[in-house]
């Protein structure tokens, strides 16, 4: 070994060595290199050049957006038996007990295993979407006091509960629908319609007589609402609640729920319906995501699919370009800003109309919701008018009129504008959207600066329903009601719970409280006019517009049209007992 | 060895203790509980209705009373019930941690296929376009998030070839073909983000032991690659890549929610976030200390691995 020194060895240093084998110096076959900068430049211009390929075409603005019908009609074909409805749905109910809550989630499911007593025409029986007849359910006919007071239901003969434990298909009788109503009126989230109910007589077990508070023309439509489900008492006895079992006297029986997978309901053999409901199964997926949801539609594992945009629409024509499609018509807007009433600086009703005036509705309509959508406005028009409210017709207030806007703010003290918070929950994408749009409109107009907290599900629903809250929030109204009660009284009156936009006006309650006892059909729609003016005029709710979306199907459903105020994949889901499969 | 594991044990106790202190108060923090989310949407409901029935969960005890009970029922394992759903909180796991643990294995294999070979293709093949090939994939399944990926896969499946899995989880002994296809796309998207961390770990590793004169020497001695390369590089190489592995595979442990949304399986990602939001304290804390006990096992698990791997390692 050589050395340098002596007792030193000197280690040959490592050549470089071709990690594939063979000694140093040994002749290799050479492969290509590619040096990092050629590498990533080639690679670079490939994605390049695929995203360019692959990019759609942006819709171009302000273009006459495609319209669809508002209205399927149902089939003139005789219906068909048999065959599975699937859907995949963006909700999983919270819980089964219809006391404790009022979610889409649930009622989609228990407005097939339930009935009400009284509810809206189906499919195949409205002359149109707009059709508000109430039809008896549980109930054959009813009856009012001359003072409204006291409401008389016959009950249909013959219905029976599900044939499953603990009711067996026992008849079904008027004691139950005391039952269900008291349990209602005692607690839970429908205690404020039900306790309007000061008793229940069941003279005949076919015969329930219902003695209110206070006159009110409109309580059946109140026990038409989807969320007035009938329960049979035999299950909150046995179960102290509701939440592990759902039994009702409905179309279709509860074969299988497994939160968060699916719901599974099979047609009812003994449904006083006779020959319905046509499906044989209703299988319900539990599907969060929007993009699963248009893939099941598009490989054929969802036959009922909705989609919020026009775009959206296009995207799934191209690949189920037979698919149906109607445009889901909304009379009205759930959505608007909400203004801490009870204080300064919105207790003053010009500070209200300055930032309505301030705010470009019309710009979310052509920005957000592409052309399609409703300005906004609180109360269903039809229980007014007949046509849609044009933009004059919603007031002064509701007229984009910045400079006078301007003005009026600083008639009412604030010429330099002044610094605000608004929370809200992300109920849908377009909605942040809205809120930033606001944000901009009112800081440009009237310099009002908006803070913006978006919060959680649950931080912003304890937070505005408390009621609690300063400055502004993005507020709703519950989605499933359809009643003009519901819509004035309970919505409006400042002693309702439900009153969540948080004012107080004395002639809003005075109408309101005159409209309940109002038989007239003609002037109910006065007085009903007559609050929706008083609303705009005082700006007392501040309605955004919206856009209700699109319902598809696939094409071989059959008697699936929907109807305003409801959808029949949501809470107008009873309506489903007519659809039928043309396969 | 025997003693290590049982100090490691002992020493887990105060670590759960704290985890459990940790994610009981950060819950009671939060705003709102679970009578406001399943009742405010409502409205509706007054504030006396609302007392009543916090008072009959227990929700209105002092916090100390609420943390002492939730301790007892961890120790003596019975969990309680969802104040959700009423459901009892052992049953809804029981369903959850099947599909957790199956996605997460599945996902680890499908990672550990790609990323363990293609690490030592890489390094034994460094500086050509295989190995630049390599990185690139590895670049890209780190930078991708997966929500976008799994939304791609799920669309495009669609699309292209008219074809997704069939939605509504099956387990696996009801239908093993159907529970395979439901979960092959979301293991594939987990599994590709899991593959891109590991490959490149194997590959700076493997072109680090390559170096060692006992490799050196393998080659001296006229080896052929794939022994020099499989039996005695990667063995010593393997090390790093398994602390990776193992904390990669605690983070899938703890559920995925969004891969889970996507693709829709009832998982423990998904059964978490949505007790979070609706502020379902009992489920949360359960399934928080559920995952920190499996943490725990699993870094002793891997500390035991090294020892079988490296005869070197041994602990007292």
């Amino acid at each position: 070994m050589p050395t340098d020194e002596p007792g030193r060895t000197t280690v040959p240093p490592r050549e470089p060595r071709d990690h594939r084998g063979g000694q140093p110096g040994t002749a290799q076959r050479a492969e290509p290199r590619v040096n990092r900068r050629e590498f990533l430049s080639r690679v670079g211009l490939g994605a390049a050049a695929a995203t360019a390929i692959t990019a759609p075409p942006r819709r171009a603005r302000a273009q006459t957006p495609p319209s669809y019908p508002d209205w399927i009609p149902a089939s003139p074909k005789p219906a068909k038996r048999g065959g599975t409805l699937t859907r995949a749905s963006a909700w999983d109910p919270p819980v089964l007990d219809p006391r404790l809550t009022n979610s889409v989630g649930l009622f989609q499911i228990a407005s097939l295993v339930c009935n009400r007593l009284i509810r809206y025409p189906f499919a195949d029986e409205a002359s149109g979407t707009t059709d508000l007849t109430l039809k008896g359910d549980l109930a054959e006919s009813w009856s009012g006091s001359s003072d409204q007071r006291v409401w008389t239901f016959k009950l249909r003969p013959g219905v029976k509960w599900h044939n499953v434990p603990p009711l067996n298909g026992r008849e079904f009788v008027a004691a139950d629908v005391k039952s269900c109503y008291e349990a209602y009126a005692k607690e839970g989230v429908q205690a404020f319609t039900f306790q309007e109910i000061e008793g229940i007589e069941t003279p005949d077990k076919h015969t329930v007589r219902i003695h209110l508070k206070s006159p009110n023309v409109m309580f059946p439509q109140n026990l038409g609402e989807a969320v007035a489900v009938v329960f049979p008492r035999e299950v909150l006895e046995e179960d102290g609640d509701l939440k592990k079992r759902m039994i009702g006297t409905g179309p279709y029986v509860l074969k299988e729920h497994t939160r968060k997978v699916r719901a599974v309901l099979s047609r009812n053999p003994d449904y006083f319906d006779k020959g319905r409901p046509y499906i044989d199964e209703y299988t319900i997926l539990s599907t969060p995501d929007a993009a699963t949801r248009t893939a099941a539609f598009r490989t054929g594992q969802s036959d009922i699919h909705w989609v919020a945009s026009l775009a959206d629409v296009d995207t799934v024509r191209k690949t189920n370009p037979q698919a149906v499609i109607e445009e889901y018509k909304f009379l009205q807007t759930p959505f608007g800003l909400a203004l801490a009433q009870d204080k300064p600086p919105f207790n003053d009703v010009r500070v209200r109309r300055a930032i309505s005036m301030a705010v470009d509705r019309q710009k979310h309509v052509d920005t957000i919701y592409e052309g399609h959508g409703i300005l906004g406005w609180g109360i269903p028009y039809i229980y007014f008018q007949d046509q849609r409210p044009t933009a004059a017709q919603l007031g002064p207030w509701w007229q984009h009129k910045p400079a006078e806007a301007k003005k009026l703010l600083a008639e009412a003290g604030h010429p330099n504008g002044f610094q605000t918070t608004l929370f809200y929950y992300e109920y849908f994408p377009q909605m942040t959207s809205q809120v930033q749009l606001v944000q901009q409109d009112l800081k440009k107009h009237l310099n009002i600066d908006i803070k913006i907290t978006k919060l959680d599900y649950t931080t912003y629903y304890g937070r505005y329903a408390e009621g609690k809250w300063d400055g502004m929030a993005w507020g709703f109204k519950t989605g499933y009601a359809v009643s003009l009660d519901e819509q004035t009284y309970q919505y409006m009156h400042s002693k309702s719970t439900k009153n969540y936009f948080r004012f107080s006006d004395p002639v809003v309650d005075e109408l309101c409280t005159k409209l309940r006892q109002t038989p007239d059909r003609a002037e109910q729609r006065a007085i009903t006019k007559k609050i929706f003016d008083r609303e705009h005029d005082q700006v007392l709710r501040m309605w955004m517009p919206y856009d209700a979306g699109f319902l598809i199907w696939q094409p071989h459903m059959r008697n699936i049209g929907a109807l305003a105020m409801r959808r029949n994949d949501g809470y107008g889901a009873s309506t489903l007992a007519r659809a039928w499969i043309d396969k | 060895m025997y003693k290590y594991i049982l100090r490691r044990l002992f020493l887990a106790i105060p670590v759960l203790v704290l985890s459990s202190l940790i994610v009981f108060s950060l819950m009671r923090v939060m705003p709102g509980d679970a009578l406001t989310a399943l009742m405010a949407e409502s409205g509706n409901v007054s504030a006396k209705d609302l007392k009543k029935l916090r008072g009959d969960l227990g929700l209105d005890l002092p916090y100390y009373e609420q943390y002492l009970i939730w301790v007892k029922q961890m120790v003596t394992l019975d969990p309680g019930y969802s104040i959700f759903t009423n459901e009892p909180i052992a049953v809804a796991l029981k369903k959850a941690i099947p599909v957790t643990v199956e996605l997460a294995v599945l996902a680890m294999i499908l990672g550990l296929v790609i990323a363990i070979p293609i690490g030592v293709i890489s390094a034994t093949r460094q500086d050509k376009p295989s190995d630049y090939a390599g990185r690139l994939v590895a670049i890209s399944g780190l930078s991708l998030p997966d929500f976008w990926l799994g939304t791609l896969v799920i669309t495009f499946a669609a699309i292209w070839f008219g074809w997704i899995p069939k939605l509504g989880y099956v387990s696996f002994w009801e239908s093993p073909w159907q529970n395979l296809q439901q979960f092959l796309l979301p293991a594939a998207v987990l599994g590709y983000r899991l593959a891109a961390a590991t490959m490149r770990m194997t590959r700076s590793t493997v072109l680090e032991v390559l170096r060692e004169d006992y490799v050196r020497t393998a080659w001296a001695k006229g080896l052929g690659e794939r022994i020099i390369v499989y039996k005695h590089a990667l063995k010593n190489a393997l090390i790093p890549v398994i602390t990776l592995v193992g904390g990669q595979l605690g983070t899938l442990l703890a559920g995925t929610v969004i891969v889970e949304t996507i693709f829709a399986l009832p998982g423990m990602g998904r059964l978490t976030v949505e007790a979070i939001l609706f502020r379902d304290y009992p489920v949360v804390q359960t399934n928080v200390m559920l995952v920190a006990a499996a943490l725990v096992l699993l870094n002793l698990v891997v500390d035991l691995t090294y020892a079988w791997l490296d005869p070197r390692i041994r602990y007292q």
